[in-house]
């Protein structure tokens, strides 16, 4: 039987809809449900009273507030001067540090605090050296507080500034720049009231996503003693079972969590109109070469900012090998069984990586390009319901949907009797729904540099809306969403805190797995998988960053 | 859609469901454990029955461990309502295996009498300690206690003597040093914190606690964090719960040392088949395993003591067990030994929330204030 193309479309739509209210709108509204009943299922708001009135939380709530805003504040200065000098200057090495200022961007989760803590921590070598070599009598408080968190979260996430204001920088009109300079406005002055409004969308989607982040990780705070914020106590409150009150009010601040991030995007959204789609398109920018003094002075600080992102991936490498390192600057004894027991002797942690990350990006790719293209080429009805919850779902922290997902798909489906909650394919999905957003972004704006017209000749000639995306369109973009696919296969395999509370005995990823050696105090063994990872990740971005040169930063918009 | 979606899912679980051979054998081929013990404990013993099952029933038995802490592995529990993804629970406190039973969520032991017997029903005094359950729905594997534990470089650079007794912690010289997990966030802190409030009395215990609060430099995540940041010498000490999580951090090569004070609980580190299990023959087979010498020893390696006063802690010189025997302070056996105890679990139970919430409000709320 021969469908008439129109139902095959309308078929498909339904299903990405199906899909996307089966698994994003309805386990949202699950928590939500548990944050605004009593136990016995009555409608209450004494939940968010309690939180209200709670001194504690209170505290942690602005707290977590102040953290973001200074996070964003510190990855903004670091993140804007670094994509001014790649995008602006002709220097030294800038082709390579180019692709090292986006290395830190794939730090495992707890992998970067451990590997500070390793360094810098009151038993780091740091502390070590200042300690037996320079006579402190205490160690310096580098990490054990909101200052620790800050700097792992600064150097974690100022790439994704970077990322998000280097294409805006890149399309900034030099005419524009230049009529400034004939009217006398030079320098500093021009940057501040020409360059840098210009690049406003940009930066605050970027603030955006660095401010989100930031708010949602509970796992850098935990390491660091700082609990008094909204994600840990979501987290803490959640994991022990016992205290059912507790458990509610974790239910509560991860509920609470999603509806600040709503209100963020929001706001975001009405001050810029935040997804400036066209960013892949990528007008060439006259390089000024620098001088010599600053020509070095500008490698200096790229070096300088490289050598503290790397602090923590030589921590984690120090602690992979060293054994028993305690209280002296470099490990003393050296090994490579952590590696070998990591890999060959429980090899499911890679396994598994590999196996659901596949999955993963499959479904991205399934239900996100053509998702893109009913975005990008038709005029369906419900695409801006589609744009809006596709940015959402970036904005929603991945605790809270791993909760929403326990909550919503522990009941047993009908006809196999088992919940969905016991099947490893809700790990895949759970990583395909928090990475969609990056395949969709990435496909659309390829297809935006795909002239219609090409698709009309298509057209004409008698080809179908299908046949022309197969044979014209898809030929034409696929480097796009290859670029896409790969973000969301390097931020799928570092994923943690979705799946950490769905995670049963034999579906173990490369994420859980650091987190449970961790937790079982085997940080050495945390550290070989947190090794492992990296290596992958840096491989993956490494062939994203040759295929798509520093031009992903629409991904992040 | 939904539909469609579900009979993909079914398609999917039923070709997992047949990927395993389910004929008749004496256990079954797969056993799965959830379980706060620390996989430093569950790995070897798993892996020690795989080849015991081998030898014994030819039968290879997939074995995996669900690590998860105990209250949230006790969540987990009661949320798979009598449907469980595992077949056995292994440690934690006996007082929530109790509440398990009441909850009809643990299926009965079937283990020999003889096996049974040889554990006794309880140690210590004024407050014996239950070591098994009179209704048959628990028994105890391994002995432990929770006790102290101490960087003894990082004291020499404060200048303070190694800790014997709980109050050694109150030093003002140790401000900033000491690490602590509440008692909301672990079971096994939890008793702890219950063991010095029952030992000093409400008033006097809760002015104790608030003092170690201000010497305290880190409240962790978790319990097992706390010999693992005073293994690595960024804290001085703190409660080790129970002891054999900081001796795998002395066995990982780190210079950790333990203590148990004299008022020190300690555990049986309870375990039970969970009813509804997928492999009730073989998980009652690994219980019995665990309570046989060859399981008792494979334990005893890992710095835990034996349940029954049929065995010994011993070894040959430099071996683990030994290690282990030097680490806890020399003791082999604690059918030895006098055990003192004044931690009486039902009253900690009846007041848990109510004790953390207190914790919560004048330790963990105040403790900017506290340091002062």
């Amino acid at each position: 039987m021969k469908l008439p193309r129109a139902s095959v479309a309308v078929l498909g739509f339904g299903l990405i809809w199906a899909f996307l209210i089966l698994f994003v709108l309805y386990p949202l509204t699950r928590i939500f449900y548990d944050a605004f009943t009593t136990d016995a299922g009555h409608f209450t708001l004494a939940n968010f009273h309690e939180f209200f009135t709670d001194s504690f939380y209170l505290r942690s709530f602005w707290k977590s507030m102040l953290l973001g805003v200074a996070t964003v504040f510190t990855t903004s200065v670091i993140g804007i001067a670094v994509a001014f000098l790649i995008v602006r200057y002709d220097f030294p090495y800038r082709t390579l540090f180019t692709y090292l200022t986006m290395l830190p961007l794939i730090l495992p989760p707890l992998v970067g605090v451990l590997g500070f803590v390793f360094i810098l921590g009151r038993a780091g070598t740091v502390n070590v050296i200042l300690m037996d070599w320079f006579g402190f009598e205490h160690p310096v408080n580098f990490m054990y507080g909101l200052q620790g968190v800050l700097l792992v979260e600064t150097v974690h996430l100022f790439p994704m500034m970077t990322l998000s204001i280097l294409d805006a920088l890149s399309r900034v009109d030099p005419s524009l720049e230049e009529a400034a300079q004939s009217v006398g406005a030079k320098g500093w002055r021009r940057f501040w009231t020409i360059t840098l409004p210009l690049t406003t969308p940009g930066f605050v989607s970027g603030a955006l996503l660095v401010f989100i982040w930031t708010f949602a990780d509970f796992i850098t705070p935990l390491v660091v003693g700082v609990q008094d914020l909204l994600a840990p106590q979501a987290y803490l409150n959640i994991v022990q079972f016992v205290d059912r009150r507790i458990f509610r009010m974790g239910l509560v601040i991860s509920a609470l969590l999603v509806m600040l991030a709503v209100v963020f995007v929001l706001v975001a959204r009405q001050y810029v109109a935040i997804k400036d789609y066209s960013s892949l398109t990528y007008s060439r920018v006259e390089r000024r070469q620098l001088g010599p003094v600053a020509r070095w002075f500008a490698v200096g600080f790229l070096g300088l900012l490289m050598f503290v992102s790397l602090v923590p991936q030589i921590g984690v490498v120090l602690a992979a090998v060293g054994r028993g390192w305690a209280l002296t600057p470099l490990p003393v004894e050296y090994t490579l069984e952590f590696f070998e027991q990591v890999s060959i002797q429980t090899p499911r942690f890679i396994v598994n990586s590999f196996m659901f990350t596949g999955i993963a990006v499959l479904v991205c790719l399934v239900i996100g390009v053509p998702m893109a293209w009913i975005l990008g080429r038709t005029r369906a009805p419900g695409r801006g319901a589609m744009d809006a919850l596709t940015t959402l779902i970036l904005a929603i922290p991945g605790t809270a949907i791993g909760i929403a997902y326990i909550r919503a798909f522990h009941y047993p489906l009908p006809l196999v009797d088992v919940p969905l909650t016991s099947m490893w394919i809700i790990l895949p999905l759970v990583l395909a729904v928090r990475r969609l957003p990056y395949t969709v972004r990435g496909s659309f704006a390829s297809l935006l540099l795909v002239h219609k017209s090409m698709e009309e000749a298509a057209q004409n000639v008698g080809a179908g809306k299908l046949r022309t995306f197969r044979d014209i369109t898809v030929p034409l973009v696929w480097k796009g969403i290859l670029v896409g696919a790969l973000f969301s296969f390097i931020t799928s395999i570092q994923e943690a805190s979705a799946t950490i509370f769905l995670t049963l005995g034999g579906w173990e990823m490369i994420p859980f797995g650091i987190f449970t050696f961790y937790i079982a105090g085997s940080q050495s063994q945390a550290a070989a998988l947190g090794v492992i990872l990296i290596a992958v990740c840096a491989a993956s971005l490494f062939i994203v960053n040759r295929i798509a040169g520093a031009r992903v930063g629409g991904l992040f918009g | 859609m939904a539909r469609r979606w579900m009979r993909f899912a079914a398609a999917l679980t039923l070709s997992l469901a047949t990927a395993g051979p389910a004929a008749a054998q004496a256990i079954e081929d797969e056993l799965v454990l959830i379980t706060p013990v620390a996989k430093t404990l569950t790995d070897p013993a798993l892996a020690e029955f795989a080849k015991y099952a081998k030898e014994k029933w030819n039968v290879t038995v997939r074995t995996s461990a669900l690590a998860a802490g105990t209250p949230v592995a006790y969540g987990r529990i009661v949320e798979w309502k009598g449907r469980p993804e595992a077949d056995i629970f292994w440690g934690g406190e006996s007082a929530l295996f109790d509440k398990l039973t009441e909850q009809k969520l643990l299926a009965k032991l079937e283990l020999p009498q003889a096996v049974l017997d040889a554990i006794p029903a309880s140690i210590g005094k004024p407050k014996p300690i239950p070591l098994k359950d009179p209704k048959g729905y628990w028994t105890g594997t391994v002995l432990e206690p929770y006790g102290l534990v101490y960087h003894p470089k990082v004291l020499a650079r404060l200048g303070v003597a190694p800790p014997k007794d709980w109050d050694d912690l109150l030093d003002p010289k140790l401000k900033g040093n000491v690490a602590q997990c509440a008692p909301t966030r672990s079971s096994s802190s939890h008793a702890t914190y219950e063991v010095i409030l029952q030992r000093d009395g409400d008033v006097k215990g809760w002015a104790w606690l608030k003092r170690l609060g201000g010497n305290t430099g880190i409240f962790t995540a978790r319990s097992r964090d706390v010999p693992s940041v005073v293994a690595k010498g960024e804290f001085a000490a703190g409660f080790a719960v129970p002891s054999y999580m900081a001796f795998e951090d002395r066995l990982a090569g780190f210079d950790i040392k333990f203590v148990a004070p004299k008022t020190a609980w300690i555990t049986p580190e309870p375990i039970a088949v969970l009813a509804g299990a997928k492999h009730p023959k073989a998980a009652q087979a690994f219980i019995e395993f665990m309570l046989s010498e060859r399981g008792q020893r494979v334990a005893m390696e890992r710095g835990v003591f034996p349940i029954t006063p049929k065995y010994r802690v011993q070894g040959a010189p430099g071996s683990r067990a030994e290690m282990a025997v030097e680490f806890t302070g020399g003791l082999r056996s604690y059918f030895d030994v006098e055990v003192n105890n004044i931690y009486d679990d039902s009253i900690a139970q009846a007041r848990y929330e109510q004790v953390n919430q207190q914790f919560r409000k004048e330790v963990e709320a105040a403790w900017q204030e506290l340091k002062k």
